[in-house]
């Protein structure tokens, strides 16, 4: 019976006040997709970072069957060429500026392309022997690259040396500028959610202070007197936490997912399916700000 | 049922107290009225039986409990245990008449079966039996306090205040609701009555209870709304007045005791 009470007098508190829910709706679901779309950027980076990112700077890519470059004039890398570039890392004159070095064979280089690139079609028309094995290097020093290149570039079964680092910095950069922009315009974004949320509250307490009144003097408890208030900011939050949720979506799915992957078919984008586990983050974040807000406005204008 | 213990209530420190160290009892099942010029503590009175304000010193009992000592969780129990009648009636615009006395039951979780078996029982006990479909604004002033006193009975309270409940009424129409309030009494319920109306205190001929500036002047069982020994309540008041001079002065510091 409660229950049902609370639910209607929320009904018409959404129906009484409707211009002012819309416009929270409208606020949270703005300021939930800016915090969202920073979520998105994050994410897109890891995404692009790929499995030795952040393990490794410089890779030396070793001779594959298809290789052109000078160094792989005779055919594909062999044990000896190897054998000998291991021990050419393990030298003392090499292996004072890495930290260490580990070889990915071209099964193991498939494996992590693979996971890379899950979400995109290139997966299926790629083979283990596409790949180039590899040597991963850690630097003691990132700057040192070029010892690394000189020194290895030349040598036979090497196709190519590469920093890593230095092809995505610039972009990661970008794409942090980005998001940073993007958490700022959702810290104003929210600012407006909260105070907008809580004038709502306050017309929507006003408008009914008949009925709270009469409320109190027959001794409804606290929770029966501010839960539809509560639960009103909340509902509107959450109705423009999951707008804002369907709009990452959308973006994944048909932007990243249909027309930037067409695009750029060589880059690792994410998948639609891995904006949703923004959505609960962005629900929670939503419901929980209208809460406190409209909580605190109670606390002054609704007197219990 | 309700007991002021040296009662003092101050709103504003310059001013002079609302309520100035009031001593009175009213027992389970009287019939009180609250008589005095606007402005003597008749509302401040009932404020603070229902926990509206504190008072600024001395001990309010309702029911047997000290409401200074009841936790602010626990005051809905204790407003559930009162019912309230105002001038103004402050019905809800937009439900009928059932609609608005079942609100004082939904509010506290009665099931829909109770709100259904009780409320046509209480209108019927105030007099509006047929009109549960009614908006407000269909009925006239008397029948629109009617449907409030339904409203503050509905759940049974022991203590029923009444703030000036025939201030916006005609005679005829305030001695009928005069005869309901009287019925619920005699049903058990203690009722004060906050009034001015001297017709109706001289024909009920209850207890009387005469504030002015917030001190009892005068408390007669069975009494009419002027006292029929005026010369004699005129000296008492004086000396209560002047007696409370020195009280007076000594009030703040017994505040900041207090707090």
């Amino acid at each position: 019976m409660r229950l049902a009470f609370i639910l209607s007098e929320i009904g018409s508190g959404l129906r009484r006040n409707l211009s002012m829910v819309v416009s929270v709706i409208l606020v949270t679901f703005v300021s939930l997709t800016f915090v969202g779309a920073a979520g998105m950027l994050q994410m897109q980076i890891n995404q692009m970072k790929g499995y030795w990112y952040d393990k490794v700077q410089v890779a030396i890519f070793l001779c594959s069957e298809g290789s052109t470059a000078a160094g792989c004039a005779g055919g594909p890398v062999t044990a000896e060429q190897q054998e000998s570039l291991t021990g050419l890392l393990e030298s003392p004159a090499v292996a004072q500026y890495i930290n260490d070095f580990q070889f990915e064979s071209r099964e193991e280089a498939y494996n992590h392309f693979k996971d890379q690139f899950s979400n995109s079609p290139i997966v299926d028309s790629v083979t283990p022997d596409q790949l180039p094995a590899s040597f991963r290097i850690n630097m003691k020093d990132p700057e040192k690259y070029q010892i690394i290149s000189e020194t290895f570039s030349s040598q036979p079964g090497v196709e190519t040396v590469i920093d890593q680092r230095q092809l995505l910095e610039r972009l990661f950069s970008v794409m942090n500028g980005a998001s940073l922009v993007a958490v700022s315009i959702a810290g104003v974004m929210i600012v407006c959610a909260i105070l907008l949320i809580a004038t709502t509250i306050r017309l929507s307490a006003f408008s009914r202070r008949r009925e709270t009144g009469i409320m109190r003097l027959v001794g409804a408890s606290k929770t029966v007197i501010q839960l539809p208030f509560i639960l009103e900011g909340v509902i509107a939050a959450v109705i423009g936490a999951a707008l804002a949720s369907a709009t990452l979506w959308a973006v994944a799915h048909f932007f990243l997912g249909e027309f930037m992957s067409q695009q750029y078919p060589d880059t690792a984008f994410i998948s639609s399916g891995q904006t949703l586990i923004l959505a609960p983050a962005l629900i929670i974040l939503g419901g929980s700000l209208a809460g406190i807000s409209s909580l605190l406005t109670l606390r002054r204008y609704l007197r219990v | 049922m309700i007991r002021f213990e040296n009662v003092t209530k101050v709103y504003d420190q310059k001013a002079r107290p609302a309520l100035d160290s009031v001593n009175l009892e009213i027992d389970r099942g009287e019939f009180a009225f609250l008589v005095g010029a606007s402005g003597s503590g008749k509302s401040t009175f009932l404020r603070l039986v229902l926990k509206e304000d504190r008072a600024t010193s001395g001990a309010v009992y309702v029911a047997g409990q000290n409401v200074a000592k009841i936790s602010s969780w626990r005051v809905p129990r204790l407003r559930r245990g009162i019912g309230v009648v105002f001038q103004d009636f402050r019905l809800l615009p937009q439900k009928n008449v059932f609609a608005n006395v079942a609100f004082a039951m939904q509010v506290i979780g009665k099931s829909r079966s109770v709100i259904r078996d009780t409320v046509p029982e209480v209108l019927k006990t105030v007099g509006l039996e047929g009109k549960e479909h009614r908006m407000p604004h269909e009925l006239s002033g008397g029948e629109q306090q009617r449907v409030a006193i339904a409203r503050a009975v509905v759940n049974r309270p022991g203590i029923l205040l009444a703030d000036e409940p025939t201030g916006n009424l005609d005679p005829t129409t305030s001695m009928g609701i005069m005869g309901i309030l009287d019925k619920i009494n005699q049903n058990g319920t203690t009722v004060v009555m906050a009034t001015h109306d001297d017709d109706i205190v001289n024909e009920m001929r209850k207890r009387v209870v005469e504030l002015k500036n917030g001190v009892v002047i005068r408390d007669e069982a069975k009494a009419l709304y002027t006292s029929m020994i005026p010369v004699v309540g005129q000296s008492r008041r004086l000396k209560d007045a002047s007696g409370r001079e020195n009280l007076e002065t000594g009030q703040p510091r017994e505040e900041e005791g207090q707090r």
